[in-house]
């Protein structure tokens, strides 16, 4: 499936910011396999003073920018073509959760995509013996791990109420759990923290997902948002299997990869430590608009 | 002669090791298994009876006098907040013969790069894990594994370049590594403190038992550290967290003896990938920084976000490779308790050998066979946390003894080591050796550790030949520690022969350089200005209250109409006439401690002392002094000792930048607060007796009566007060002071479009100087006085807008 995508960023400080570092997250990568970009480009508005890039731990694409300067907004302007073609779903070919405990112990390796950075808690997914016990609910019904995790995805969809308002981007998973409801980064940062609990590696996948206008209608310009899901390693053979908790999916040709993390520390769009004795208040508009 | 009858007619017993008894089962540092003196021992003894109980008190009390002169203190960290306390210094030293020494520094030297292997290739290749000798497990779920700084290579090609080890010594006499110390080890400084404090009660013992001198190592390291600075024009400096840290005295004397900058993270950034010191001369380029805060804090922007100690874009910078850390962020992993137990493999792995100092046993319960280990001897095991950084017997609310739990708090742990046995480390309960501390005038068996400091060089590691020993105040082990009440003492490694006398000052052939000055951190200005404006304002609340009390108490029931205006006076700058000694002042002075407590590194013992002590001569005085004549002599003891620390200041301190920002604050103050102070006292219409008052305060009584002895009164006591420039006291002399001092500032460059040259603020007040040079002395009207006080304030605003900003 070969995309378009817009992304645009705005912040407008109350107070005038003296300078600015920041860490910007936001551009889709060639991930073999899963995805490839035909053609990107990111822009800041003011152009800042030092601008450059490196990769992350965990191989994100980071553009990191200074300000020295005064300013009173920023502007992020990101543009990706870019060509989504996952894999069809494999035959469930996962341990059990014992044997997921052995395979585990198995690779020895602390690589950025071992399972071993993504089983002890997080910032934002700590494991909680609340979320690991409603986590745990999952097990009984099935048998493999992904059939396991796919079961707690699809509860999660179900027994979660989608709502924007009840949640903010500081919310982790033990609030969001309490909720009962949030959006996106909670539901999976819900899911992380359970499958954590039971011992699955689990991480945080940020990106952008393709949204089907209503029949007859037409596709909004700006109403598309940024996504998270959900990324578990299922054994040596399964190996990572990513899940939309949201959406009560696995991750298909709609979702665009931006990167990965523990949670959503490890990727966020934007980190900044900002000179300003004021607040800030942020925008986002996407546009994910297929081209086949 | 008493002397001579000990050394030939042995054996002599001492006096002093009448009732010393070892421990049954534990080694003794003095005395042998077979109960002998141990080698070096002897004479010490020897030597401290031949000195008698009395004066040895005598001798000991100056070494404490000495800590507390020089300031040396810890903080510690209770339900009350955190509190300074006096150093608790052991007086009898540890001795440590030759020949354990070069064990110990041969086995240690193994270890150090033993670390530096590991530590590299766990932010590196990986290839222990690779090759299952050390389980994943323990570095990826470490909060220690930074992970924004894997891949990363150091600077200097080295992540370690100053580690301590923590050891003790077993009952069979073989010493054991307790701990590693990779993050930003403390102590080595204290340990030097320690020295000097030792060797004001014990100089002639010590120089007659080939004591090695600790400086040779400083020298060295100072110099290695130099070595890592590629750019001529950039520094290395020691950063630290700032002087709420428990060891900040000894960050502070540490810059201080090796000539370093101590910077906090605010004092630095980072620009075009290199990272800057803020200075009064503008940014300069940072090539090393010895780091005193762990890893994590360093850069809030990439590793703990809430850091505010820290400075953005540091991780950034080492990926640029342009400065070098001591050590290197992630270091800490080291410290790790669980890979002590994988140390021996990871030796013979890596380095096909033992380790020659063992670790204490330890074993990872995450394996099958270990696991069974620890739970079958689990009453001789400490059990604790498998990714802690403490050391086993520091850490008495994670890590317990299995002997000493009840029935219902051992099963639980045996039950936690049979389900999550990963997470959980078992340590041989150790039997720590024990060495005298003086008590009551006996020697009494401590159990103590013995913290070792080792520094790289260019061809490997060297040692301090001494170090840092913490004595227990009870048997108990757990007491060691700093924080529950422990005790340090000196460590002495005797040599055979005579040793080496290095010092840090510079050998007669050593060429000659003199250090270029405008390194002055911005911050260390601010606080400098600052200090000298508190000191000033101290000053000239003193006296107006010395002033005004002295009336009070010849006419104690009347309401003068001076003291009315005095009031109305104090009252902006929170002074409180009716208290004897007011909040206001109290203020000032724990505000220019407050300024010099942050710059303790460019600040003299003296000095510190001199301001210590004034601080507490006013508290104490809030608490006991009443108004009226008591008041008058207690406000002259304070400005008595004022006058003796700006004496000090004054006398004593190098003219560099820093003594100008402080010249500038007390400048400014006075010339604020003398113009107010006319505006209010010598106007036409000023209540009576006001003109005494101001000749008083201004300190110019004997002056004024010299000078205008025909003719006295208002327009003499202001030609005197505000004109006169050579009346240090008048608003025109500290023009002339800030004019000279201002031209002696750094030049900066304010903002892109002005050009260099005369900077504005010294413009300005080469306009105020001239403004009130050609003045009359009536025309000083109380507006033209307000409005002076008010533009010596904008010079303040401007100095700090141009250099703090």
């Amino acid at each position: 499936m070969l995309y378009n995508i817009r992304l645009h960023l705005h912040y407008d400080y109350a107070r005038s910011a003296a300078a600015g570092r920041h860490h910007v997250r936001v551009m889709p990568q060639t991930l073999p396999g899963v995805q490839r970009v035909i053609a990107s480009s990111l822009s800041f508005d003011p152009v800042s003073a030092e601008r450059s890039e490196f990769i992350d731990f965990f191989s994100n694409s980071v553009t990191s920018i200074v300000y020295r300067n005064p300013h009173e907004t920023l502007d992020v302007n990101m543009t990706a073509r870019v060509n989504v073609m996952r894999p069809p779903v494999m035959l469930d070919v996962s341990p059990d959760i014992a044997g997921l405990r052995k395979e585990i112990r198995s690779v020895w390796s602390i690589a950025a995509d071992a399972p071993h950075h993504f089983l002890a808690s997080s910032k934002y997914a700590a494991i909680d013996p609340d979320i690991t016990a409603y986590a745990a609910l999952s097990l009984t019904s099935t048998r493999t791990v992904t059939e396991a995790v796919s079961d707690l995805n699809r509860r999660i969809h179900a027994d979660f109420k989608y709502d924007g308002a009840a949640t903010d981007v500081r919310t982790n998973a033990r609030q969001a759990f309490d909720l009962k409801a949030g959006v996106c980064q909670d539901f999976s940062h819900v899911m992380i923290a359970g499958l954590r609990g039971l011992g699955i590696p689990a991480g945080y996948v940020s990106g952008f997902l393709r949204t089907i206008p209503a029949p007859g209608k037409e596709r909004l310009e700006g109403a598309d948002a940024m996504h998270a899901w959900v990324r578990a390693w299922c054994g040596r053979e399964a190996g990572w299997l990513e899940f939309d908790p949201t959406n009560n999916m696995a991750a298909s040709n709609d979702h665009i990869t931006i990167g990965c993390g523990r949670d959503y520390a490890d990727v966020s769009p934007i980190v900044g430590v900002l000179k300003t004795s004021g607040s800030q208040e942020g925008k986002q508009s996407v546009d994910v608009i297929p081209l086949e | 002669m008493m002397s001579q009858v000990n050394k030939t007619k042995a054996p002599v017993i001492p006096s002093l090791l009448a009732g010393y008894k070892p421990l049954p089962g534990i080694a003794d540092e003095m005395i042998d298994p077979a109960g002998a003196v141990r080698p070096g021992w002897e004479t010490l003894l020897h030597a401290l009876d031949e000195i008698g109980p009395e004066k040895l008190a005598t001798r000991f009390a100056r070494a404490n006098q000495y800590l507390l002169d020089a300031g040396v203190f810890y903080r510690i960290y209770d339900e009350t907040g955190t509190q300074e306390r006096q150093w608790p210094l052991a007086h009898i030293p540890l001795l440590i013969n030759q020949e354990d020494w070069d064990t110990i520094t041969a086995g240690l030297t193994q270890r150090a790069d033993l670390l530096e292997d590991i530590v590299s290739d766990i932010y590196g290749e990986g290839k222990l894990v690779r090759d299952g000798v050390l389980p994943p497990d323990l570095i990826a779920s470490n909060p220690e594994f930074l992970h924004p700084v894997a891949g990363i290579k150091p600077a200097s090609g080295r992540f370690l370049h100053f580690c301590a080890f923590e050891l003790g010594r077993a009952p069979n006499g073989q010493w054991w590594v307790l701990g590693d110390r990779t993050q930003a080890p403390s102590g080595a400084g204290f340990a030097l403190e320690n020295r000097v404090a030792t060797t004001r009660a014990l100089s002639d013992i010590s120089a007659s038992m080939n004591v090695h001198r600790l400086a040779g190592f400083f020298k060295d390291f100072r110099d290695s550290m130099q070595s890592l600075v590629t750019d001529p024009q950039a520094r290395a400096a020691i950063l630290t967290p700032g002087p709420n840290n428990e060891t900040y005295f000894e960050h502070a004397y540490i810059a201080r003896y090796l000539g370093f900058m101590l910077l906090e993270g605010d004092d630095l950034t980072v620009a075009k990938g290199r990272v800057m010191v803020r200075t009064v001369s503008g940014l300069k380029p940072v090539d090393v920084l010895w780091r005193r805060m762990d890893g994590a804090y360093m850069d809030p922007l990439e590793l703990k976000s809430d850091s505010w100690i820290g400075t953005p874009g540091m991780v950034g910078a080492l990926r640029r490779r342009s400065v070098s850390l001591v050590n290197a962020i992630g270091s800490g992993i080291l410290e790790t308790r669980a890979l002590l137990a994988f140390l021996p493999a990871i030796s013979k792995a890596l380095h096909e050998r033992d380790l020659a100092l063992p670790s204490i046993a330890t074993w990872w319960c995450g394996q099958e066979k270990e696991r069974k280990h620890v739970m079958d001897r689990f009453d001789q095991m400490m059990v604790g946390p498998a990714l802690s950084t403490r050391l086993p017997f520091e850490d008495e609310q994670a890590t317990v003894l299995g002997s000493n739990l009840d029935p219902e708090a051992r099963s639980e742990l045996l039950a936690r080591l049979q389900n999550d046995g990963r997470g959980l480390v078992g340590q041989e309960a150790v039997k720590l050796s024990t060495t005298p501390v003086y008590v009551d005038g006996k020697l009494e068996p401590r159990p103590f550790v013995l913290r070792v400091f080792a520094a790289r060089h260019k061809d490997g590691w060297s040692f301090m030949p001494g170090g840092f020993a913490r004595v227990g105040f009870t048997l108990d082990t757990a007491a060691i520690a700093m924080q529950r009440g422990g005790q340090a003492a000196d460590v002495w490694i005797t040599s055979k022969g005579p040793v080496a006398k290095d010092t840090l000052l510079p050998r007669e052939d050593d060429v000659f350089q003199r250090n270029v000055p405008g390194t002055l951190p911005a911050r260390a200005a601010e606080n400098l200005l600052w200090m000298g404006r508190y000191i000033e304002r101290a000053e000239g609340t003193a006296r107006i209250l010395r002033a005004c009390h002295a009336r009070f108490a010849e006419a104690p029931n009347q309401e003068l109409p001076l003291l009315t205006e005095m009031r109305a006076y104090l009252k902006p700058l929170g002074v409180d006439l009716d208290q004897a000694v007011p909040k206001g002042l109290q203020r000032s002075i724990d505000g220019a401690m407050l300024s010099a407590g942050r710059i303790r590194d460019r600040f003299s013992p003296d000095g510190w002392l001199a301001l210590h002590d004034l601080s507490k001569t006013v508290h104490r005085f809030s608490d006991v002094v009443s108004p009226g004549d008591d008041t008058t002599r207690a406000m002259t003891i304070i400005l008595r000792k004022l006058a003796g620390f700006s004496g000090l200041v004054h006398e004593n301190m190098y003219r560099f930048t820093g003594w100008r920002f402080l010249e500038i604050g007390r400048r400014i103050e006075r010339g604020i607060q003398m113009a107010s102070m006319l505006a209010r006292l010598a106007r036409h219409d000023a209540a009576e007796g006001s003109l005494e008052m101001l000749l008083e305060i201004g300190d110019s009584v004997m002056t004024h009566r010299r000078q205008y002895s025909v003719y006295s009164g208002r327009i003499s006591i202001l030609d005197l007060l505000a004109l006169d420039p050579l009346n240090p006291r008048s608003i025109i002399f500290q023009l002339d002071a800030l004019k000279t001092e201002f031209s002696l500032l750094p030049t900066r460059e304010m903002g892109r479009n002005k050009p260099a040259g005369m900077q504005m603020f010294s413009k300005d007040v080469l306009r105020l100087h001239t403004q009130l040079a050609i003045s009359e002395p009536h025309e000083l009207t109380p507006e033209t006085l307000h409005k002076v006080a008010y533009d010596i304030g904008a010079l303040a605003d401007a100095i700090s807008e141009t250099y703090f900003a």
